[in-house]
């Protein structure tokens, strides 16, 4: 198989004194899915951090695209095809729609073309175009959920990064979101969904990985994890 | 018409006051920086303005092309510490009014405690005045309200329309996730000390233009400056500019009709009023923060 779009090996991250990743290894490849699940606090949003250059890590490496980003600083990540669509969203409250969306064009590759990458989010999320000249802090859950993703695709990712998208929507926006992300990974862009509402990003994803405690419990097929005992106990309560 | 001419007079000082605070307000919007250090800037600006002027017998508009450049360098040098520091945005109202203290010092080492005006020979602007009917308008005060608005609308239209504009405005209200998609906030912040520096340079020729200096004016802008960026709002510069012409006038017109000296009492209490009715500034609409 070819290299991996994205590599994490031996990842070890921490906030002070306490550490929350331990000797983390997962791979992406072109266009893929995969999801990470986990319980609350088991490191999953440290993850998509570390490898979107918000928290620095420890130890390890990651590299994408064959590029090591370990070291690089945080806004630099970016410009190697990483995009992520922060947990709780963290839309710009103050600004518009459109500038919160033009924002995530900021890096230099993605700044020419910026004009044509917002008519294909407006293709995907015609209500954001409905919204354009709104504060982005005056939209309901949802839609702002609709302006974290646009914002990631305006940065023209190869690898998209979702920490718990689902979170705090109401079921049917929900199903919105997750149908905006099948949609864009068909247009070939590379996705790691973290969640805690398993279910739904085991019905998403191609391959997944369990968290639990900072290290990687488990690995494999999608389906496979749906019926793993371990995945039903840890995660599920059941 | 007394109070006319006052209040048009007070709008037009409002320009001074606008374009002393919009720096301040911007610093401290976007990058959570109170920089007292601004006032030093400005007070540079204004003896720079007085020697370039004196010594090369310049216009002192034109000194502009000296201090202009000279307060954008001073402006990112000081950001530039401010960052390596790590400053938050309590511990940067000391480190900032310790380098004020150090900046008036320095001041009067090289101009001495006297006040320093620019003779008429060199400075045209300090006794003319443009008559509209029975009003009268000193152009020391259209020069300042003129530059202030010039500046305020450049700022605005950067900070809508431009990437590096909207980046600040990012970096203003979630720093990590405009890092996450590629602002360099480093580099923004000492270019955005040297825009603030240069705005300095202006305020500080304005001043110098129509008044006496003293390194202890630097002390004088307080309260009257801090009164215009918390009115207008922080980090908002149309904001500013509306309060800048609020103060002015306001100070203006009780000057006019009671007394000089009751204007800061009737200000400041005007202030206080209007924050317990608007906490977030009484301009505050869609701004960087």
């Amino acid at each position: 198989m070819s290299e991996p779009l994205l590599q994490v090996r031996d990842l070890d991250v921490r906030y002070g004194d306490a550490q929350a990743l331990w000797d983390v290894a997962i791979e992406v490849h072109e266009g893929e899915t995969v999801c990470v699940v986990g319980p609350n606090g088991a490191g999953k949003s440290t993850l998509v951090n570390a490898v979107a250059g918000i928290h620095p890590a420890h130890r390890g490496r990651i590299s994408v695209g064959g590029v090591d980003v370990t070291r690089l600083r945080g806004h630099r990540v970016c410009g190697h095809g990483v995009a992520i669509v922060p947990e709780g969203r963290r839309i710009f409250p103050r600004m518009t729609v459109l500038d919160n969306l033009v924002l995530g064009a900021y890096r230099k590759s993605a700044r020419r073309p910026h004009r044509e990458t917002l008519a294909g989010v407006y293709e995907i999320f015609p209500r954001l175009a409905e919204r354009a000249g709104q504060l982005a802090g005056s939209l309901s859950g949802g839609e702002q959920q609709m302006v974290a993703i646009g914002r990631a695709l305006m940065a023209q990712p190869r690898l998209l990064l979702l920490d718990e998208p689902s979170l705090g929507l109401a079921p049917v926006r929900v199903d919105e979101v997750y149908d905006a992300i099948g949609r864009i990974n068909e247009r070939g862009v590379s996705v790691v969904v973290v969640e805690q509402d398993v279910q739904r990003a085991l019905a998403i994803a191609g391959r997944a990985y369990l968290l639990g405690e900072g290290r990687v419990v488990m690995s494999g097929p999608a389906a496979e994890l749906r019926d793993s005992a371990e995945v039903r106990r840890s995660v599920l309560g059941l | 018409m007394n109070v006319i001419q006052a209040t048009l007079t007070g709008a037009l000082i409002g320009g001074l006051y606008a374009l002393m605070a919009a720096g301040l307000s911007v610093t401290w919007g976007v990058l959570r920086i109170i920089n007292l250090a601004h006032f030093g800037l400005i007070l540079i600006g204004a003896y720079l303005t007085f020697q370039v002027a004196t010594s090369w017998h310049l216009d002192p508009v034109l000194t502009l092309v000296v201090t202009v450049p000279a307060m954008f360098v001073a402006g990112a040098a000081i950001q530039w510490l401010f960052d390596r520091l790590r400053l938050t945005e309590f511990n940067s109202l000391l480190v900032s009014f310790g380098l004020l203290i150090i900046t008036i010092q320095v001041t009067s080492n090289i101009w001495s405690a006297d006040f320093r005006r620019m003779s008429a020979d060199v400075n045209p602007y300090a006794t003319q005045s443009v008559a509209l009917g029975r009003l009268v308008f000193p152009v020391t005060t259209l020069v300042a309200f003129g530059l202030a608005a010039l500046v305020v609308l450049g700022a605005h239209l950067v900070l809508r329309r431009t990437f590096a504009g909207r980046a600040m405005r990012a970096i203003a209200q979630d720093r990590a996730v405009a890092g996450a998609f590629g602002v360099d906030h480093r580099r923004l912040s000492v270019l955005l000390g040297g825009v603030v520096g240069a705005t300095a340079a202006l305020a500080g020729m304005v001043f110098a233009l129509s008044n006496a200096l003293t390194p202890d004016t630097a002390y004088e802008w307080f309260g009257t400056v801090f009164a215009v960026v918390i009115l207008g709002g922080i980090g908002e510069v149309v904001g500013t500019f509306a309060a800048g012409i609020l103060v002015g006038v306001l100070s203006g017109v009780v000057s006019a009709v009671w007394s000089p000296a009751a204007a800061p009492f009737v200000l400041f209490s005007a202030i206080i009023l209007a924050l317990l009715l608007r906490p977030q500034g009484l301009f505050a609409a869609g701004g960087v923060r």
